[in-house]
Order: C-alpha cells, then sequence, then structure tokens
C-alpha cells in the first residue's frame, strides 16, 4: 500500500538559520537602542533619582544577590537566609503560588462542571456575569479585613485573579467539545456522564485549559504586586520600600527581577505544554 | 412497506434492522417521514438520496444517537434506545481523537469495561493490519492524510467487533482514486468480518459499486422512494453494461439530478 507517501512533509524552511539568526540580531539591535536612550535620559536628567541609568540599576541588581537577608517561612515559622534578591522573592513566590494553584484549580473546577452541566451553568450563570468584572485587586479590602495583609490576604487576591482567567478557560474549552467526538465515544461503549468527561471532554479542552493557566500565570505577577505595594512582603514590596528611601535604582533592580521570574516560568510551561499537547 | 429481497444474498437472511414508520422532524423541516424498510443479517446496504433526504438521521437512529419522533428501530427485533457497542458507528468527518494516537483510537472502545478481548494488543495490530495502517501506529491524526483518517475510524469502529457497521458518508472528503481503493478494502473486510453495513452516501456509482440493496431516498419530506437489488458479481465494473443501466434506473428514480462522480 503506497499511502505512506501521503504523510511526507512540506516542511522544508529553506534558509531558517539566516532567518533566525536576523531576528536574533534586529531584537539585540532593539534592546541596545533602548539601553542608549535609556543612558541618555537619566544622564540629562535631573535631579537623578527621576531616572535612575542602566550602569546604576545593574549595580544594585548585582547588590540584590551579594547581599543577604533572613525571612521567615510562613507556616513552618523558620527563618531562611538567603540573598536579599531571592529572599524577597522566596517572599512573593510564598503567596503567588498557593494564590495562584488555589485558584487555577477551583476555577478550572467550577468552568468544567459548568461547561458541561447545563443545569449548574443555567444556575450560576448570572451570578458568574456579576462577580466577574471584579477587579482582583479591589478585593484586597476584604482581604485586609478578613486575613490581614500579610501572605494569606495577598493569596487571597492572587486567587480571585487566577480563579477567573482559568474558569473561562475551562468553561470555553468544555463547551467546545464537538458532539461528532461524544457521539464516537458513545457509540464505543462510554455511557456514563463522568467517563465521557473524562475520556472525551478533559482531554479535547486541555488545550484551553493550559492556555488560560498560562495567561494567569502573567496575569498573577500583576496582581500579585498590586497586593504587596499594600504592605504584603516580597518584591512588589521592596519596589515601594526602596523608593520611599529614593533608591530608584533598588527600584528599577526588583522590576527586572520580577520580569525575570515571570519569563522563567513562561518559558518553563510552554515547555510543559508543547509536550502535553504534541497531539496539536 | 418492508422491502426484502433474499435472492442477493447466498447467506441465509433474517432481518437484522427493522425501520417501522420512522417520522422525525427538526423545527420546520420533516427529515423523516413516515419510514419503513428493513436490512437482512449480513447484507450490504446503501441508502441514496439528495441532502436534505434525512439519511444521516436515519443512521443516527440506528446508532441510537438520535430518537424517532414516533415509529421504531428494532436491532434483532428490539427496540433501539441508546447506543450500544453492537452497532459501530463510521463519521463523515472521522470524529477521530486528535490527543489519541492512531493506535489510541483504534484500543478506545476495547478499553471500555464492556469488552473483555485476552490480548487487546495483538487486537489492535490485526487491525492496523487490516486496514493497512502497518508503521503509523504512534501518528497522530493530524499527520494522516483523509483517506488514512477514515482507515483508523473504520479500524476503530471494527474493534469492539460490533454485528453492525453504519457509515454515514465515509468516503465523501477522500480523493476518487483513494476511493476505489477503500472500497475493494470496505468490500474485503466485510467478506471476511460478515457484519451487516448500513452505508450512507448521495452518490449513485457508490452505492451500486458497494451494496446488495440500495434504498432510494427522496427529500422534503424525506421518504423511501424505492429499493433495488444489486445482483452483480463482486469486484464490480463501472463500464459494465448491467452496471451502468442500474446506475441509469437509480438515476432516473431519483429525478432530480444528484451528484456523482465521473
Amino acid at each position: 500500500m503506497s499511502t505512506r507517501t501521503d504523510t511526507s512533509s512540506e516542511m522544508v524552511v529553506a534558509g531558517s538559520f539566516e532567518g533566525d539568526l536576523r531576528r536574533y540580531l534586529r531584537g539585540l539591535g532593539g534592546l541596545l537602542v533602548f539601553l542608549v536612550v535609556w543612558w541618555v535620559g537619566a544622564m540629562t536628567t535631573q535631579p537623578s533619582y527621576l531616572v535612575p541609568g542602566p550602569l546604576d540599576s545593574a549595580r544594585a541588581f548585582v547588590d540584590l544577590f551579594t547581599t543577604s537577608t533572613a525571612i521567615v517561612v510562613p507556616v513552618l515559622g523558620s527563618s531562611l537566609v538567603l540573598p536579599t534578591g531571592l529572599a524577597h522573592l522566596a517572599q512573593t513566590l510564598f503567596h503567588y503560588v498557593p494564590g495562584l494553584l488555589l485558584g487555577a484549580g477551583c476555577g478550572i473546577g467550577l468552568g468544567l462542571a459548568m461547561g458541561w452541566n447545563g443545569a449548574l451553568d443555567d444556575w450560576l450563570r448570572p451570578l458568574v456575569r456579576v462577580l466577574r468584572p471584579i477587579p482582583p485587586l479591589a478585593w484586597v479590602v476584604f482581604a485586609i479585613v478578613w486575613f490581614g495583609i500579610h501572605h494569606t490576604g495577598a493569596a487571597f487576591i492572587v486567587f480571585v485573579g487566577a480563579f477567573w482567567i482559568n474558569f473561562y478557560g475551562a468553561y470555553g474549552g468544555v463547551e467546545g467539545v464537538s458532539s461528532d467526538l461524544t457521539d464516537a465515544a458513545s457509540t464505543l461503549g462510554v455511557e456514563r456522564d463522568l467517563s465521557m468527561l473524562k475520556l472525551v471532554a478533559l482531554p479535547s479542552a486541555a488545550p484551553q485549559v493550559l492556555t488560560g493557566f498560562r495567561t494567569s500565570i502573567g496575569r498573577c505577577w500583576m496582581i500579585v504586586v498590586g497586593a504587596e505595594l499594600f504592605g504584603a512582603p516580597g518584591v512588589g514590596y521592596e519596589i515601594i520600600n526602596a523608593s520611599n528611601n529614593l533608591a530608584m535604582d533598588t527600584s528599577v533592580a526588583y522590576m527586572f527581577l520580577i520580569s525575570l521570574a515571570f519569563l522563567c516560568m513562561d518559558v518553563g510551561f510552554r515547555l510543559l505544554e508543547g509536550r502535553v499537547l504534541a497531539w496539536r | 412497506m418492508a422491502l426484502r429481497s433474499n435472492s442477493s444474498t447466498s447467506r441465509e437472511s433474517s432481518e437484522k434492522i427493522t425501520i417501522q414508520n420512522v417520522s422525525r422532524s427538526y423545527e420546520s423541516t420533516q427529515a423523516l417521514a413516515d419510514v419503513s424498510f428493513s436490512v437482512a443479517e449480513g447484507e450490504f446496504c446503501c441508502v441514496v438520496g439528495p441532502s436534505g433526504c434525512g439519511k444521516t438521521t436515519l443512521l443516527r437512529a440506528i446508532a441510537g444517537l438520535d430518537d424517532p419522533d414516533s415509529g421504531s428501530v428494532l436491532v434483532d427485533g428490539n427496540p433501539v434506545s441508546d447506543p450500544g457497542l453492537d452497532r459501530g458507528m463510521v463519521f463523515q468527518e472521522y470524529a477521530l481523537f486528535p490527543w489519541r494516537t492512531v493506535r489510541g483510537n483504534i484500543r478506545f472502545g476495547l478499553d471500555r469495561p464492556a469488552c473483555d478481548c485476552a490480548d487487546c494488543e495483538a487486537r489492535v495490530r490485526e487491525l492496523i493490519d487490516l486496514v493497512g495502517l502497518e508503521g503509523f501506529e504512534d501518528a497522530y491524526p493530524k499527520e494522516l492524510s483523509g483517506g488514512m483518517k477514515q482507515r483508523v475510524g473504520i479500524a476503530r469502529a471494527l474493534a469492539v467487533d460490533p454485528e453492525i457497521l453504519l457509515m454515514d458518508e465515509p468516503f465523501g472528503s477522500v480523493d476518487a482514486r483513494t476511493r476505489d481503493r477503500l472500497h475493494s478494502e470496505l468490500i474485503d473486510i466485510w467478506t471476511q468480518t460478515e457484519q451487516t453495513v448500513v452505508f450512507i452516501t448521495h452518490d449513485i456509482d457508490e452505492a451500486v459499486t458497494l451494496a446488495d440493496h440500495v434504498v432510494v431516498m427522496d427529500a422534503d419530506p424525506g421518504t423511501v422512494q424505492s429499493t433495488f437489488s444489486i445482483n452483480l458479481e463482486r469486484p464490480r465494473e463501472r463500464t459494465s453494461p448491467d452496471f451502468v443501466d442500474l446506475v441509469a434506473q437509480i438515476r432516473d428514480e431519483l429525478g432530480s439530478p444528484v451528484e456523482t462522480t465521473v
């Protein structure tokens, strides 16, 4: 049978290495231009704290890793000494990670349930319409009165942010499951609703669920910094703290630290996503 | 009208599928109006008709995926209410699970608790051989051509060894050459498995190539117009005078022009 030729790939991209190199160099050029503009801006602005220069900021960034700070690990209560930058990053992660994971878990759970169960959808849709537009940071007042503005309060705000993004990812994913696939599954012996959810709806919705989660990784970094501006410990708090001392170069160093942390998580998750969704 | 002729099949025929006065309407259109016919055990039955004649609705009713408004569908004399492993279905747009490999798709029905094959891996290998997909066991559907996808669809339906194979315009989106090859492979498989096949198509040539019986339907409302027995030796030559004559008869019966392959 000669069908094997049917799958022969037509994707032979000529000169893709040169294309990559060109894109790489252009990107580098853009960064350099930005650095020069920043440097000139810093040189010509007085007083100097208004725009800290790239060199001062780089020095402040290095300082984050040459000094060390002791932090308290929540729940365990033990104290931990780390390079200052990592110490404050760890403080942020102490509420970022639980907030993100719990929010994503609950959001995906409710999204799947509502997308799959029409009655539940009827019950909750109006409520979702009302609650969904509230910006997560607006909940900060309740975070403060319920939990106090510390790790738990900040985690709560991150939870709210992660919840909705993941909710919509899962909800849309399950709603979009093709009826052809569920029909095929029922002719192949899938009888119970729960089996259909597990065997067809979930894998079929996986791409949207994962996209929702990846979006929430970034959104929660914005939210977490917002929450820390109100006083929860972590990198966001350090940005404010440094600026109160007019150490704007340290603020910039923390801003880049956040950017770096987000980049690492995003790239890591994309790799994972690519492996899980190899079938796409 | 119960339309059945024993002359075309050498096998002992008894009624496998009985459709009795089935009607089904969707909003303003009457997809099926009082449709009755039967399919004998081991028979290859093709249903032809223009789009909108309710042939897909009919197939879904036999599969248990769609309930008629009135009338009944009987399999072995028992009314159909739900889908079951005794009726396998092959879909027009393949409906393969894109997250499962060829092997995983074929295996899907075997992994349901209902089935107890002694060695499921061997069964999957056997099916992959049967439909000629050796070497593509670990490919995902996106990597396959239309014809290959439908081979997977057929193997997946055959895996649980259904007594009835329901096929909804399965070769509608593959090119003519591939379709010819799939036709002869399907006849080979059917000869081996001795299943009862209901095959929906709008292509008269395809129906006459494959079927023991051709049920001709009319649209709006969907009714059975007539039934033809095809008593030609297999494999059938499309250029033979008998073949051409039958195609012409069916086309006359359909009246309005219906799409055929050249």
